[in-house]
């Protein structure tokens, strides 16, 4: 009884928090930036946009919930590879692309169809250029996620393509990996536990938890060079599930 | 060519175009989900089998319903009877 009330009260608490700032701070953010755009160029524009973001979502995912939920970031990469990267993550919950927050990068990210549908969200995302990969050819595609890779942007994918249903690790789709191939920017894996039930798929509904997120050190094109995209995607795919099972308490540390 | 010519050579495709091991090439292996090809890997799959057969696949409505590595044996193997000329007529 005792805790239904305390997770009910979370929950509210934090959705009337999560409207408040996302309708008081994302046209803000939005105003201070156009308010820059004018005396700045337009890609330096679009980089103060895109950190904004980040602000965003760091506020989001760490303090609203806070002290309910908890966020371990962990960057395990210890090559120091100069960037733009593309991150390749494991999807379990709507809670993912707010994670992503914790990346020092800026970075654009692959999404699906839905999000750009979200109100004030959907605009932001499409303003800072995120990329609906099931509304374009894949020959579009390509040449976005190009274009802005050789402009010194990161790009974030969940190659799964949904939310997993029952917290295993999905077949990953190759659209990503093959630009990759393309191009020969580093690709890194990242894994992220701990939010299957901040929220669970199919509810709103916020459970008190500990979300780990692991960053990878990265795969550089001298390691991929000449795979095919399924080697290449299969081979993320695997070293993304062993660090899960390691995350979990499953695996060898 | 015989069917089981056509398997050992699909298998091939399958092994050198995907680096996928012998021994997941079972007829009920679902291409999706268990091998996790997706939509792009299957251009690549009916480029490799056109070359491999020198048969035209691309257009083909077929394809759609492919769902298992039996799916892709039974299409080459209706393909290729159907690319095959037809019996000389004999009179007895």
């Amino acid at each position: 009884m005792k805790k239904s009330l305390i997770l009910i009260c979370f929950n509210t608490i934090f959705y009337i928090l999560f409207i408040v700032f996302s309708f008081i701070g994302i046209p803000l953010f939005s105003l201070i930036v156009a308010f820059q755009a004018v005396f700045i160029s337009h890609r330096n524009a679009m980089k103060k946009f895109r950190r904004a973001i980040s602000w965003y979502g760091i506020v989001i995912i760490k303090a609203l919930p806070y002290p309910f939920v908890k966020i371990i970031y962990k960057d395990l990469d210890k090559t120091k590879t100069a960037g733009p990267f593309i991150f390749a993550c494991n999807h379990r919950s709507a809670s993912d692309p707010f994670l992503l927050a914790c990346f020092p990068y800026e970075f654009v990210q692959i999404v699906n169809i839905w999000p750009f549908k979200l109100p004030v969200l959907g605009f932001m995302a499409k303003c800072a250029g995120y990329l609906s990969v099931r509304e374009m050819p894949f020959e579009s595609f390509s040449k976005k996620v190009t274009d802005l890779l050789n402009n010194g942007v990161s790009i974030a994918a969940f190659p799964e393509g949904t939310r997993s249903a029952d917290g295993s690790l999905g077949q990953f789709h190759s659209s990503i990996f093959r630009v990759a191939l393309q191009t020969g920017y580093p690709v890194v894996p990242v894994c992220i536990t701990g939010n299957e039930k901040i929220p669970a798929r199919g509810t709103l509904l916020l459970r008190p938890g500990t979300i780990k997120i692991h960053k990878l050190s990265p795969i550089t094109y001298d390691e991929y060079r000449g795979f095919t995209p399924y080697k290449l995607k299969n081979m993320v795919r695997q070293l993304i599930a062993d660090e899960i099972e390691v995350m979990e308490g499953k695996g060898n540390a | 060519m015989t069917e089981q010519e056509i398997i050992k050579l699909t298998n091939q495709v399958f092994e050198d175009s995907f680096e996928i091991k012998n021994e997941l090439l079972k007829e009920e292996m679902n291409i999706f989900q268990d091998l996790g090809l997706d939509s792009l890997d299957i251009v690549d799959l009916v480029v490799a089998l056109q070359e491999k057969f020198g048969v035209k696949i691309r257009n083909d409505e077929r394809i759609k319903d492919i769902r298992t590595i039996g799916d892709v044996y039974k299409f080459i193997i209706s393909l290729k009877a159907e690319s095959a000329p037809p019996a000389p007529y004999s009179q007895k």
